[in-house]
């Protein structure tokens, strides 16, 4: 009978006399709790003035990390505007001159990144990373459209070692055919030896 | 009819059917790679493996080589099957470079597909990877072998489907190599269907390498308007710019394959000297200004000269919509017009064409496929059809006898024989097969022909015999054809080729006819235009002064034909619209931007009379690519697309005519009889075949032609080539290096009465200029002919249109060019 359990929930305990012992030591309990925390060191951080060093894998503003030889990572695969819930990357990706596919351009609209971190989880070469980095309010929201010189940082972000391009397979000027790990020197294909 | 079980559930289909065919007609899409309906089946990949339950043999079998049987049952989930296709997965993934990120088959890549679905996702082989070296195949194709499966589906296509020997297999086990002998461009015009059967990213498209990926394209069916085939297509589009363009599969006209003239030809769609914005008297100025003063200019013209004034001229490349368009304010304005051929002997041959087609004769190219004998009259499939080619080369791998008779040096990817004809004889040469095919004269049985001449006396002896002996082989063969081309050949070669065909039809055999067409469209303009509309009149027109002004739509004015560039200097006023930058687009005091193809779509009707539609692929404007000056795209935002100002020629026709078509396809219905079911939009996907021949053929009684008196008259020929010669695919970047160098042939014996040896440079001096060009000496040209090449390089408008006859004193040699 769901109308009485309403009923019974709503009848308040008929209690209406409260004891003067009660009451104070309701309020005894009250101001001691507040001396207790006055006396106390504060858990507030003043932020701004204070900033917290965040956690490394807390996601915010996102970067185009660089391999440990210094060049860039992002291969223009075209991954992470595919997995991008709001669609907020773009790019165009292209041949450069030593052989890399890379990213002619690349935009991020952080007006429209919801800081979701998958563009991160689908990046095959450890490029596209977010940082513990939040402060990127603007008062200009086209000011929030980064290009590929905004995003890019000098560093290899949480990976430090990730090199795609020494396992990849294609030929660059840095590695030709053979020269990557697990591969073997280019067959002959014109002898008939075993 | 075999009845079968798959996957519990039942299916009929005939004998001869493999379980993977029919397991496809259920829906049931088997693991496959180097299984290809066009390709046939051969057992390489091992990833189509099926346990049988119930059949001559149980267990595990590879579906795409087992027969069905009668009360077969297959099982395609079974856990045996599923385990092995797996395990196959993960061997052919062993060698697999871990490249996907920056392969561009990423996306549409099978191998990829295959191996996610199939959950293999760590290499557990503790050994290094097989790499190869790749070559540089040319400027379409990106080899990169260390990606292969070993399918062979690669040179299936290239040699045995195609016919062209330059791309093999070397090597064994790991080490199989699919390439060519030497590196180098790769030699079959066919040759961009590597990249779309290839399973993975062996062979992938060079010219639109690291665009993008296909999940990020605009996509849509379209119709190839490089030649008169309407090959069907899929074109991707991305940030307002022609990616790709792709074949699909059509049952009827093209099968699973397009030319390469076709998949590169679109570069003028991206092109950044493409008409964006009006121009009026050098002045860039917004489309309506441009439009309303090319009415005003117009209309002005018409009223001080009379409306005889004013010449409309089209072009068989525009659409069906555009072209009615043009015949509306024609119409409407009674302007002159439209003009939509070179000369009147084309337009003759084409109408011809167009009413010789009965639905009973007419074949798609999967009909001629299935061929027994073949004879190709005046055509040159390879350079003006070159899906022709490939439908040739399939009835020839069917044991079809194919013979082509044209003076040009024809070559094609399989054994044929070739009759080097000048363009008089190849009428005569129709009637010498047709009596012999026809056989001996009987009773109430009309002899083919059509008329009563005697056999030329100046045609070889050895080249009748040839002929005559050709037509006792047709005689005894299922399925003769008659192949037949337009642009070298007269109405009378046309009539003839539809006479022959008719009777060897009538002998109870399904016979056929095949028209090849100048131009996309060239149907179309048969239908809307005759030969009064050929340049010859206008041209006429121009020079007594009665032509004041023209409009021309999407038509290069200059490259039409003789004399009709000077005579365009002397108009009042000149009105292009059009989407390429043409010279006469350069040369017009006003110009209006219109839409191609990919914008708008369009009906086009190829040579078999079948009205195909191709729908648009995205709004236009300019590409992002140039937006943004190779950088990123500008950080400005606005409301309209850059560059996309421009109308559809269809709209921009409504406004010079004073209307407003609601339905451009449905206004169509009113200019011809044979276009009324374009009233009611349905719109079936393969097509609407246009029925003319109730209309009266032509009449088939022609005086004789005079042949070309031996060594003293010669005729000219213009040949065109596969690429560097069609208006919209010559203006690819990426075609450039396949153009062959532009010739000008003649045979060996003319050669030596001429004096020219091959290398010379000769100057043959026309009527409309003087044509210079190097020489090239062959057997294979028919003797009596000179052909000059249609190349940008060439003065070959000077050449002039329809048959011209130059005599031997016309050739010259360039004796300086030979000294140096």
């Amino acid at each position: 009978m769901p109308s009485e359990n309403r009923k019974n929930r709503t009848k308040p305990a008929q209690s209406s006399e409260v004891s003067l012992a009660e009451t104070l030591k309701a309020f005894g309990c009250g101001f001691a709790t507040t001396a207790k925390h006055l006396l106390r060191k504060p858990i507030t951080e003043q932020y701004p003035e204070e900033k917290r060093q965040l956690p490394p894998r807390s996601r915010a503003r996102i970067v185009l990390t660089r391999d440990p030889e210094g060049d860039e990572r992002c291969v223009a695969c075209y991954l992470c505007s595919a997995v991008c819930p709001v669609s907020c990357i773009s790019m165009q990706s292209a041949q450069r001159e030593d052989g890399r596919r890379y990213a002619v351009w690349f935009r991020i609209n952080f007006g429209r990144c919801i800081y979701c971190g998958l563009c991160e989880e689908a990046c095959p070469t450890s490029a596209i990373q977010l940082t513990p980095d939040f402060e990127n309010c603007r008062r200009d929201i086209l000011t929030l459209v980064f290009e590929k010189q905004d995003l890019l940082v000098d560093h290899g972000g949480k990976d430090r070692e990730y090199n795609f391009y020494r396992h990849a397979g294609i030929a660059t000027d840095g590695a030709g055919k053979g020269a990557h790990f697990d591969e073997d020197q280019p067959v002959d294909p014109t002898t008939n030896l075993p | 009819m075999l009845k079968l079980t798959i996957d519990n559930q039942p299916v009929a289909v005939p004998a001869g059917t493999k379980v993977i065919a029919a397991a496809e007609k259920l829906g049931i899409m088997i693991p496959r790679f180097c299984y290809h309906p066009a390709l046939g089946s051969v057992g390489a990949c091992r990833v189509c493996a099926v346990s049988v339950l119930k059949g001559p043999r149980t267990g595990i079998q590879m579906s795409c080589m087992l027969d069905v049987e009668d009360g077969m049952v297959v099982a395609t989930g079974d856990p045996a099957a599923v385990a092995f296709r797996r395990q196959v997965i993960e061997w052919l993934m062993a060698n697999h470079p871990h490249d996907c990120p920056v392969c561009d088959e990423g996306g549409h890549c099978l191998l990829q597909d295959l191996t996610v679905s199939g959950g293999h996702g760590r290499r557990r082989f503790p050994g290094k990877k097989r790499t190869h070296r790749d070559q540089q195949l040319g400027p379409l194709i990106q080899h990169e072998m260390n990606r292969c499966i070993q399918c062979y589906r690669c040179v299936r296509f290239y040699r045995e489907f195609a016919g062209y020997p330059d791309l093999g297999v070397t090597g064994i086990a790991a080490r199989v190599y699919f390439g060519r002998f030497r590196e180098g461009t790769l030699e079959s015009p066919f040759a961009g269907n590597l990249i779309d059967i290839c399973p993975t990213g062996v062979f992938t498209d060079k010219p639109s390498r690291y665009k993008g990926r296909r999940w990020d394209f605009q996509r849509s069916p379209s119709i190839c308007i490089h030649c008169s085939l309407g090959c069907h297509t899929t074109v991707s589009a991305r940030y307002r710019e022609i990616v790709r363009i792709e074949a699909r599969f059509s049952p009827t006209v093209n099968g699973h394959f397009i030319c390469d003239r076709g998949r590169y030809g679109f570069a003028y769609a991206n092109a950044p000297e493409r008409p964006r914005q009006g121009r009026i008297d050098g002045e860039t100025q917004p489309v309506s200004t441009a439009l309303d003063a090319a009415l005003e200019r117009l209309t002005t013209v018409s009223r001080t000269h009379g409306p005889d004034a004013v010449a409309c001229i089209g072009s068989a490349r525009s659409s069906l919509e555009t072209l009615g368009a043009l015949k509306r304010l024609c119409e409407r304005r009674s302007w002159r017009g439209p003009f939509l051929w070179p000369d009147a002997q084309t337009a003759r041959a084409v109408q011809t064409a167009a009413a010789c087609l009965a639905p009973e004769l007419r074949l798609s190219m999967k009909e001629l496929e299935d061929a027994d004998f073949i004879l190709v009259v005046g055509a040159d499939p390879v350079n003006e059809a070159p899906m022709l080619a490939l439908a040739l080369r399939q009835a020839q791998r069917q044991g079809a006898t194919i013979a082509v008779c044209d003076p040009r040096p024809v070559a094609l990817p399989f054994a044929f024989e070739h009759l080097a004809l000048a363009p008089p004889f190849l009428a005569d040469a129709i009637r010498i097969f047709a009596r012999a095919a026809a056989g001996p004269p009987q009773a109430g049985v009309r002899a083919s022909g059509g008329d009563a001449h005697p056999p030329d006396p100046n045609m070889p002896p050895a080249v009748q015999a040839r002929l005559a002996a050709m037509g006792a082989t047709a005689r005894t063969c299922r399925r003769p054809v008659i192949v037949c081309g337009t642009q070298i050949v007269n109405s009378r070669t046309v009539a003839r080729a539809a006479d022959t065909a008719r009777m060897l039809k009538s002998a109870d055999k399904p016979a056929g006819l095949f028209f090849v067409l100048p131009g996309a469209n060239a149907f179309a303009a048969a239908l809307l235009s005759d030969e009064n509309g050929a340049f010859n009149t206008l041209q006429a027109g121009i020079a007594d002064g009665h032509v004041k002004a023209v409009l021309a739509v999407e038509s290069d004015l200059p490259a039409a034909g003789e004399g009709l560039a000077p005579a365009l200097k002397s108009l009042d006023l000149l009105v292009v619209c059009d989407y390429l930058n043409t010279a006469a687009a350069r040369a017009a005091d006003i110009l209006v931007p219109t839409r191609s193809v990919f914008e708008e779509g369009g009906i086009f009707i190829n040579q078999t009379g079948c009205a195909q539609r191709a729908a648009p692929v995205h709004v236009g404007g300019t590409p992002v690519a140039q937006t943004g000056g190779g950088d990123h795209p500008p950080r400005t935002f606005e409301r309209s697309i850059p560059g996309a100002e421009a109308l559809s020629a269809v709209q921009a026709l409504d406004r010079l005519a004073g209307t407003e078509t609601a339905d451009p396809p449905a206004a169509l219905a009113d200019l011809h009889p044979v276009l009324a079911p374009f009233a009611s939009r349905k719109w079936p996907d393969e097509g609407q075949l246009l029925d003319l021949s109730s209309e009266a053929a032509p009449s088939a009684d022609w005086p004789p032609e005079e042949p070309p008196a031996a060594g003293k008259t010669f005729e000219l020929v213009v040949r065109e080539r596969t690429f560097g010669s069609e208006a919209l695919s010559q203006r690819a970047d990426c075609l450039r290096p396949l153009e062959k160098a532009p010739r000008i042939l003649v045979h060996s014996d003319d050669a030596a009465r001429l004096g020219i040896a091959a290398g010379d440079r000769v100057a043959l001096t026309c009527a409309g200029g003087v044509i210079e060009g190097t020489a090239d000496v062959r057997n294979t040209v028919a003797a009596g002919v000179v052909i000059v090449d249609r190349h940008r390089e060439l003065n070959w408008p000077a050449a002039g249109a329809g048959w011209v006859r130059i005599e031997a004193k016309q050739i010259h040699k360039i004796e300086k060019e030979r000294e140096r």
